[in-house]
């Protein structure tokens, strides 16, 4: 990791700094900040990417569910990406972006996991603060100029609540009822709310079958996602992941379609 | 990148992003000053481009009992700032035993605005409460903490509609022998009501819901009111 | 906690191989380092990560535009009686009149006065600093801080910052042993002792008044009147210009705020002389 710190230099400058101090090497105005490091190590160009992830609640719980295509480019490159991370039975976060720049993040939450659960102290994350600190993270990654190229969606269960929790690279967050990041934010959410606002209360099966058919809608329509996808179901009973799932998609019409060529 | 191969003409490769660490997420506040209260609205909506994110994100923060803070521009900042300023305002409550005044917590956030003068934060602010004589106060804040006390102020997205508004109906200006009087609770409601509405008919950043905050002596009392949704 | 000690466990972390340094992991700042950088100046640790910030809240093509408030005219002149100040009381940011009621005259302490041109945040903050400094000097030395030495200071905090975006132009104004004293200061480092400056987008206006006028031995209202005058005509001609006229005078015993008068009442005050001068 390149930097460390709100700035990279540990501790904040001092209010007026630079000035001569005897016995010691004046720093000239402008340049007492000039140590440049790292710049090479910064993902601002994303490799391998990930696209949508969607999340809605249900009566009792959260779904929430990515398909597996990591894209190189416009290359459908790793068709086995697994997105959705399960971080304990109340908590999963599914990713959209940097496929490496997921991984790395799910290192350090896992060992986080594993630190809280070495302290046996009945303490671990809520959905609400692994959503909290993952705003914190993005934030201050972005304000190194060195951000982590994804955008997170946060499910699970807090106090038996559903919780849902979006953050971006920038470090941009909220909470809704239901969240897509990706393309997905276009398509199929407005599929979802609509969905909701019919029907609020929803049933997991009812959850499940928009889910799919959204992932269906989002692999007919957006050019970097596959038809096989994961979903995470979190209830009081924990967590339910389940996948790959393949559905079913019907090209009847796909004939008809023409003047592409 | 380079490393990973031979150009490969017929598929497009991964592109070089430019990165902004800074983004608009919309959204509206505004606050008057009236003589024993004092009232500050937002919006509830929250959007980045042309997509809404949420309907239900008021602006709005209460600090203390007595103080609430309007915040609006890139939201990432604004959840930042408003963290900040709550712990140090909690520190300061446990050091002395009492909440901040207004009028400190306006010079407060003046300087921790500044001291990202070369990084700021990109947010428009307002804070209303009353201050140390019981009299409604509004202070209005540019990103990088000039501020001023002010009557009334609208920030934000859609600020330049409502502003000029409120320097007409509360303010009388430009009025030829208009007597500018201190202005009754509930036609104050009224005015902001209206003045939010016309609003959400013109600038795609406000609508939904104004949260409406009136700051008495009695504590903070809240009233949602339904704007456009579309 | 018997767990943790019997596997060795490190609170915090240090155990973590991902958390380095000083700060937490994944260089999120501690709880107490985010409060301390509340605190304190935070300064990006990169310069051309510096350009790639200013550049993301100026360029053209970036939606998100961070506008400071800005633009003024402000003059002082220095002549037999002490110094006059002027100011005109409008804020802008970009293209927007954010307020017509700033005051931007800023009251160091009873013996010195400092003006606002340029970000007025930048004014604002640093004037508070010089104020402080001001203090700390007058506790030492037990005796006040001459205007020269105040200014200095004023010129060399912003000059360790120079090239980094602060803007700003200030005249500072005092009484000291010396007599009346006049400084122009501004966030090149610039600093410069004269009897009459203007600063700001309307100040070439404000000097086509000052100068047809001033002298050294101006009567006292004879000044209030120029100073007025000049503002005005500047605030009549540039946009960035406007509100109301504040006007201070500096003498031996310290600054007293002659006026506050609205433009556009000097606009009828002036447009009646004039028609009278025709008759």
């Amino acid at each position: 990791m390149a930097t460390s710190g709100m700035f990279g230099n540990g501790n904040p400058g001092a209010l007026w700094t630079g000035g001569p101090v005897p016995g010691q090497l004046h720093n000239f105005p402008g340049v007492q900040n000039g140590a440049t490091k790292g710049s090479s190590q910064r993902t601002l160009n994303p490799v391998v990417m990930g696209s949508s992830v969607l999340g809605i609640q249900f009566n009792g719980g959260v779904v929430i569910a990515a398909d597996m295509l990591g894209s190189y480019g416009s290359l459908s490159k790793y068709r086995d990406c697994p997105r959705l991370l399960k971080v304990n039975d109340s908590t999963v976060i599914g990713a959209s972006g940097d496929y490496a720049d997921f991984q790395y993040l799910s290192n350090v939450i896992q060992q986080q996991v594993i630190d809280e659960e070495c302290l046996n102290d009945g303490f671990g994350y809520t959905p609400k603060s692994l959503h909290c600190w993952l705003t914190r993270v993005l934030y201050n990654r972005r304000s190194q100029f060195n951000p982590l190229w994804n955008t997170y969606i946060v499910a699970g269960l807090d106090e038996d609540k559903p919780y849902l929790g979006y953050v971006d690279k920038i470090g941009m967050a909220y909470e809704a009822p239901s969240l897509a990041s990706g393309f997905g934010a276009y398509l199929a959410l407005p599929i979802i709310r609509d969905a909701l606002e019919k029907k609020p209360d929803m049933a997991l099966e009812d959850a499940l079958r928009l889910i799919d058919r959204c992932m269906k809608l989002l692999f007919y329509r957006d050019a970097r996602a596959l038809n096989k996808y994961q979903v995470a179901v979190i209830t009081k009973a924990g967590v339910d992941l389940r996948g790959p799932i393949v559905s079913d998609t019907n090209w009847e019409v796909a004939h008809m379609i023409k003047g592409y060529e | 990148m380079a490393q990973l191969g031979q150009p490969l003409s017929d598929y497009q490769r991964p592109h070089q992003v430019h990165f902004s660490p800074y983004d608009f997420n919309g959204g509206t506040v505004l606050a008057i000053a009236g003589e024993n209260y004092a009232l500050i609205a937002t919006d509830t909506r929250l959007s980045q481009g042309f997509s809404i994110h949420s309907r239900e994100s008021p602006k709005t923060y209460s600090l203390s009992e007595n103080t609430v803070l309007g915040c609006c521009g890139f939201h990432g900042d604004v959840l930042t700032l408003t963290k900040t300023l709550g712990a140090r305002l909690q520190i300061f409550e446990k050091e002395h035993n009492k909440p901040m005044p207004t009028p400190s917590v306006a010079a407060m956030l003046s300087t921790i605005l500044y001291y990202r003068r070369f990084f700021p934060y990109y947010t428009h602010n307002l804070v209303a409460g009353l201050d140390e004589e019981g009299k409604g106060c509004v202070y209005s804040f540019d990103p990088v903490g000039s501020y001023e006390r002010e009557v009334y102020r609208a920030k934000g997205s859609a600020s330049a509609m409502l502003q000029p508004l409120l320097d007409n109906q509360i303010g009388g200006k430009n009025q030829q022998g208009y007597v500018v009087q201190p202005m009754p609770l509930d036609r104050c409601i009224a005015v902001v009501k209206d003045v939010f509405t016309s609003a959400a008919e013109r600038d795609i950043y406000t609508g939904d819901n104004i949260l409406i905050s009136v700051i008495t002596k009695d504590g903070l009392k809240s009233e949602k009111f339904p704007l456009r949704k579309d | 906690m018997a767990l943790a000690s019997v596997c060795g466990f490190k609170l915090g972390n240090e155990n973590s191989y991902f958390g380095l340094d000083v700060n937490g992991p994944m260089g999120v700042p501690t709880w107490d380092d985010a409060l301390t950088i509340s605190e304190k100046f935070t300064v990006p640790c990169d310069i051309d990560l510096q350009s790639g910030i200013y550049k993301a809240f100026t360029d053209d093509d970036s939606k998100v535009k961070i506008q400071f408030h800005h633009g003024t005219t402000t003059l002082a002149f220095r002549f037999k009686h002490g110094v006059i100040v002027a100011v005109d009381s409008r804020a802008t940011a970009g293209p927007s009149i954010e307020s017509q009621t700033v005051k931007k005259v800023i009251e160091i302490n009873p013996y010195l006065l400092g003006t606002m041109a340029g970000g007025a945040a930048d004014c604002m903050f640093w004037e508070r600093v010089l104020a402080r400094q001001c203090r700390i000097y007058e506790l030492r030395n037990k005796e006040r801080i001459s205007v020269a030495a105040a200014s200095k200071l004023l010129a060399n905090i912003v000059y360790d910052y120079k090239g980094m975006g602060l803007s700003m132009g200030t005249m500072i104004v005092g009484w000291d042993k010396k007599g009346p004293g006049l400084y122009y200061v501004d966030s090149d480092g610039e600093r410069l002792s004269g009897n009459l400056f203007s600063v700001g987008s309307g100040s070439v206006y404000a000097y086509g008044v000052l100068d047809s006028v001033y002298h050294w031995d101006l009567s006292e209202a004879e000044a209030y009147d120029l100073g007025r005058r000049a503002i005005y005509h500047a605030t009549h001609r540039d946009a960035y210009s406007g509100g109301v006229v504040n006007l201070y005078h500096m003498k031996q015993t310290g600054w007293e705020k002659i006026s506050q008068t609205d433009t556009t009442e000097l606009h009828y005050q002036y447009q009646a002389e004039k028609e009278k001068a025709k008759k």
